[in-house]
């Protein structure tokens, strides 16, 4: 037994390869803010592309062993998943509002399993979104792929749900890792196969307290972002060490106290365009009210189109705001400290690797987008 | 022209004109020799010499200092690496179509013009297919689905108005008469059950299923049962045509197609909802006016003037007119249907709907009137 054996199976000399985010913050927020504006143009539609920006500038600017991996997906993409995603969910929808009176008229909520077959199509969609994120994943030529079925993936989805339901939440550390394991078993890296090697057991050890201590934190408010952001710095932790592919396995060491900061700040951004947006209506108000008690003034004041306009104007410049906050502190930030804190192991492993695999569909993203469901 | 040179002559590589290449068809990472010529020659040791057209080379994504370009006749995933900075220029300055691929302001600017298209087809939608749709819906709704509608809504309405239904006897005997005149009169073939909810606020509402109510608010202001039946009528009106399951199919298709526009912005559900309430206020007018036309006939056919319901309500909102948002009111301006039932005032023909007695019980149901 010799000195080096707790980092088992690493040959001694070989020093695993860092990841390094080298991400300008200025230039993600100048496109973050630019996305925020074009979208309000667009009516929504340029989420498409300002997502596709966001992901090639977060993979482009993460340096994996020197090299960045490249997002070659587009925002037309995108928007033809979409679009195609839409024509199957229109009529999916108007049938289930039929069914779902229908049944209603001979029992009250029988309509409800209706609700859960719409919650299994957002598992399936969440499996294929993760597909066609995964196929547009480039790194030294060879694109990342996955098998597997959606349908197989919601109906565990599923399962493990209602064991989660029923066992008020204990067993989500088990329904992650097979639901990752799954995920990761059906991961290529050209011809190198993915596996997760997370235990349940292991991220139970690591949250149990929290879990046994949640309610709490819903009583003592202040104590939730903290408790909510110590969470996904242990989970985010156990994931990361789970990952492989073939002999290649990731490392990190993000502290528990990583993302604290980054729950904080968002709630004081929060909090300053609230203010910002009172004293903004309290400026309005106090310019246009007209003359006379106050009372009858203040009545007439939605009926004020100058004011009323202003309204809009500010409410939807509280929106940008914050929607851009929100990107540069739960996409950018996040995924720079996560990626910072992670190491690669027998990353040589990966030297020659076969190019395999196509790129898949964008409908699963498309899904993703029509049913509101987000999956990382 | 043929590039004949030797690779062994380069064993050597000049350092400047090294870069890095990937085939695309492994990840092995390969040390290269450029040469420009009519084309762009990669060599390297053991690789066969590839050449690129200049203008087939585009840029694709690479960390900050590193030009990595893709060829459009190659392997489609074959990368080439230049971390040296004049090299990067000089390549960069040979492929006039480098940026071909990313989005410049005449693409964006395409965006913006296909969206607002798209918006403009979601409106016309909204406007035109979606009443249509409602209006050839709602005959197919099963009236059990209706009257669950309505209980739901029952619940939520008294929470909303913090009122309980006032009991006093003689004054709901009195509230059932009215309603079963009403009733008879036009035809309506629905179990109504009427109750007078003990709030301040003046109006009058009629839920799926056949509840009605109307508001102390409102009875406190009236000064004769014609103008208290008229506001009945006009909300037996709203049951006759199942406005309530017109409205939830009218609302369930404009939310579905607003939210298709602004998807996940934060915050989108207020857009949704101001902006179809905007819609809608168009679509409930009109509703709103047929429930008025309901009413005046009922008055009529019992020979009773239209008129004073429009008097009432021209008592509780005064002149509407004035107000420069009133495009955007759910109802018709109040003194246009003042005008159009004042048009239709005739002598009544035909027996008091309620005697004195029964108006006076009908006015305390909620207990004594301080009024005089
Ligand atoms: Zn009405």
């Amino acid at each position: 037994m010799n000195q080096m054996s707790f980092v088992a199976g690493q040959p001694p000399g070989v020093p695993p390869a860092p990841v390094a985010f080298s991400g300008n913050r200025g230039r993600f927020l100048s496109l973050a803010s630019r996305g925020a504006a074009l979208e309000l143009v667009t009516f929504g539609f340029y989420r498409f592309w300002l997502v596709t920006d966001i992901r090639r500038h977060l993979w482009s600017h993460t340096l994996v062993d020197g090299d960045a991996p490249e997002y070659t997906g587009r925002g037309r993409e995108l928007l033809v998943g979409f679009l195609f995603a839409m024509a199957i969910l229109v009529p999916i929808y108007l049938v289930y509002f039929v069914i779902g009176i229908e049944a209603e008229r001979f029992k009250a909520f029988a309509s409800v399993p209706l609700v859960i077959g719409f919650y299994a199509f957002g598992q399936f969609a969440i499996y294929r979104a993760r597909r066609y994120r995964l196929t547009r994943t480039v790194w030294r030529g060879v694109r990342f792929w996955m098998d597997g079925s959606g349908w197989a993936y919601a109906w565990r989805s599923m399962l493990w749900g209602l064991l989660v339901l029923v066992t008020l939440g204990g067993a989500y550390a088990w329904r992650e890792a097979a639901l990752e394991r799954y995920k990761m078993h059906h991961s290529h890296y050209g011809d190198l196969q993915g596996s997760f090697e997370g235990r349940g057991w292991e991220l139970f050890k690591r949250t149990w307290g929290l879990w046994l201590f949640g309610p709490v934190a819903w009583i003592i408010f202040p104590l939730l972002p903290i408790f909510y952001a110590e969470f996904k710095a242990r989970e985010w932790r156990w994931w990361l060490c789970g990952i492989r592919f073939g002999d290649v396995r990731l490392e990190s060491k993000l502290p528990n106290t990583a993302l604290y900061g980054l729950y904080w700040k968002v709630i004081g951004w929060f909090l300053l365009f609230d203010l910002v947006i009172g004293a903004y209506v309290a400026l309005c108000v106090f310019l246009l009210k007209g003359s006379g008690p106050m009372e009858a003034a203040m009545q007439a004041l939605p009926k004020n189109i100058p004011f009323m306009v202003l309204l809009v104007i500010g409410y939807l410049a509280f929106i940008l705001a914050f929607n851009v906050v929100m990107r540069l502190y739960f996409q950018r930030d996040l995924w720079a400290r996560v990626a910072s804190s992670t190491k690669v192991h027998a990353i040589e492993s990966a030297e020659n690797v076969t190019a395999k695999g196509e790129a898949a569909s964008a409908l699963g993203e498309g899904f993703a987008d029509g049913l509101d469901v987000a999956g990382f | 022209m043929e590039f004949t040179a030797n690779t062994a002559e380069q064993a050597a590589p000049d350092p400047v004109r090294s870069a890095v290449y990937y085939d695309g068809k492994s990840s092995r990472k390969r040390t290269v020799v450029l040469a420009f010529g009519d084309k762009l020659v990669i060599s390297g040791e053991g690789l066969p010499s590839e050449s690129w057209d200049y203008a087939d080379i585009r840029r694709a994504d690479g960390a900050p200092g590193v030009l990595r370009v893709s060829c459009l006749s190659a392997s489609p995933l074959a990368r080439l690496e230049i971390r040296d900075a004049t090299l990067a220029a000089d390549l960069e300055s040979r492929c006039a179509r480098l940026g071909d691929n990313s989005l410049d302001g005449r693409s964006i600017a395409r965006i913006v013009g296909w969206s607002l298209a798209a918006a403009a087809s979601i409106v016309l939608v909204i406007l035109f297919a979606i009443p249509l749709a409602a209006d050839r819906l709602t005959p197919l709704v099963p009236a059990s689905f209706e009257r669950r509608l309505g209980d739901a809504a029952d619940a939520q309405m008294k929470a909303v108005f913090g009122g309980h239904a006032c009991k006093a006897e003689a004054g709901q005997a009195a509230l059932v008469k009215l309603v079963d005149a009403l009733r008879k009169s036009s035809g309506l073939d629905l179990a109504v059950e009427p109750a007078v909810l003990d709030t301040p606020i003046p109006n009058a509402f009629a839920l799926p299923g056949g509840k009605v109510y109307l508001l102390k608010g409102l009875l406190a202001k009236a000064d004769d049962p014609d103008e208290i039946a008229g506001v009945l009528a006009h909300e037996l009106g709203h049951l006759a045509h199942r406005d309530s399951v017109r409205e939830v199919i009218y609302n369930g298709g404009t939310s579905f197609l607003v939210g298709l526009l602004f998807g996940d912005v934060t915050g989108s559900s207020t857009l949704i909802f101001a902006s179809r309430s905007l819609v809608t206020a168009t679509y409930s007018r009109e509703a709103e006016q047929n429930a008025d036309s309901f009413a005046i006939e009922v008055m009529q056919r019992l020979g009773r003037s239209p008129k004073p319901m429009g008097e009432l309500l021209f008592r509780v909102t005064g002149k509407e007119g004035d107000n420069p948002l009133s495009i955007l009111a759910s109802h018709p301006l109040t003194e246009d249907r003042l005008k159009r039932m004042s048009e239709l005032d005739r002598q009544a023909a035909g027996p008091p709907l309620l005697t004195r007695t029964e108006w006076t019980e009908l006015k305390s149901i909620c207990g004594p009137v301080s009024k005089t």
